[in-house]
């Protein structure tokens, strides 16, 4: 799985894109255990951040596959 | 229903959004967003955004097809700039076409409202003195 960091959760992990290896599909929610043991302190933002896969947003229960390209989106600010 | 989206990391252009109406369309709307000279009560000289570019496009045009149809609006052009935008320039801009003054006018409004609320797209810095220069890379 590809995961992709913007804005302030790319601030807060120093990177861009990050391949996690999956054996098995998980919950969307599950990825931030993942992160978790990467970057201690992070779950604080699960809160605010939306998930995407495959340039969709989801919702925390839907799996996430080995392909995926997983974003996580904290709140927009366009226009 | 005629729908064209575009990010660019470039000043926008009236060419980028113009859209002319045909004989069945009496109204054009434009919207355009420009950056304001303060941010958070501070003076500052432009404003850095960044894109999920791809899902961005995605987006903006999923959102432009949907409020469309539900104003009964004809078409939609939107450009949104990435990277670094002076103040005074415009970070977005929308043009909406019906045959309605008040469809493309609920159409606009609906639009912009979306998408501030989920198309992937962060001003991430303002920036207080003269620190022009390129955007910041991006994924994809």
């Amino acid at each position: 799985m590809r995961l992709l960091f913007f804005h302030t959760l790319r601030e807060y992990t120093g990177t861009v894109v990050l391949g996690l290896d999956l054996s098995s599909p998980i919950p969307a929610a599950g990825v931030w255990v993942e992160l978790e043991r990467r970057f201690p302190g992070i779950s604080r933002f699960a809160s605010t951040t939306r998930i995407a896969r495959n340039r969709e947003y989801i919702g925390p229960g839907d799996l996430l596959s080995p392909g995926d390209e997983v974003a996580l989106i904290p709140p927009v600010s366009g226009g | 229903m005629a729908i064209v989206v575009q990010l660019v990391a470039r000043p926008i252009l009236p060419e980028d959004w113009k859209l002319v109406p045909d004989g069945s369309e009496g109204a054009l709307v434009t919207f355009a967003g420009h950056v304001r000279g303060t941010e958070s009560g501070n003076a500052i000289t432009a404003l850095e955004y960044e894109a999920y570019a791809p899902m961005a496009e995605q987006e903006l045009r999923r959102i432009a097809g949907e409020c469309l149809a539900k104003h009964g609006a004809g078409r939609l052009t939107v450009v949104h700039r990435t990277g670094v935008v002076p103040v005074g320039e415009s970070a977005v801009v929308v043009a909406v076409t019906s045959a309605h003054r008040k469809a493309a006018l609920a159409c606009m409004d609906a639009f912009l409202d979306r998408l501030k609320q989920d198309v992937p797209i962060w001003k991430i810095r303002a920036l207080p003195g003269d620190e022009r220069g390129a955007g910041r890379a991006c994924p994809d």
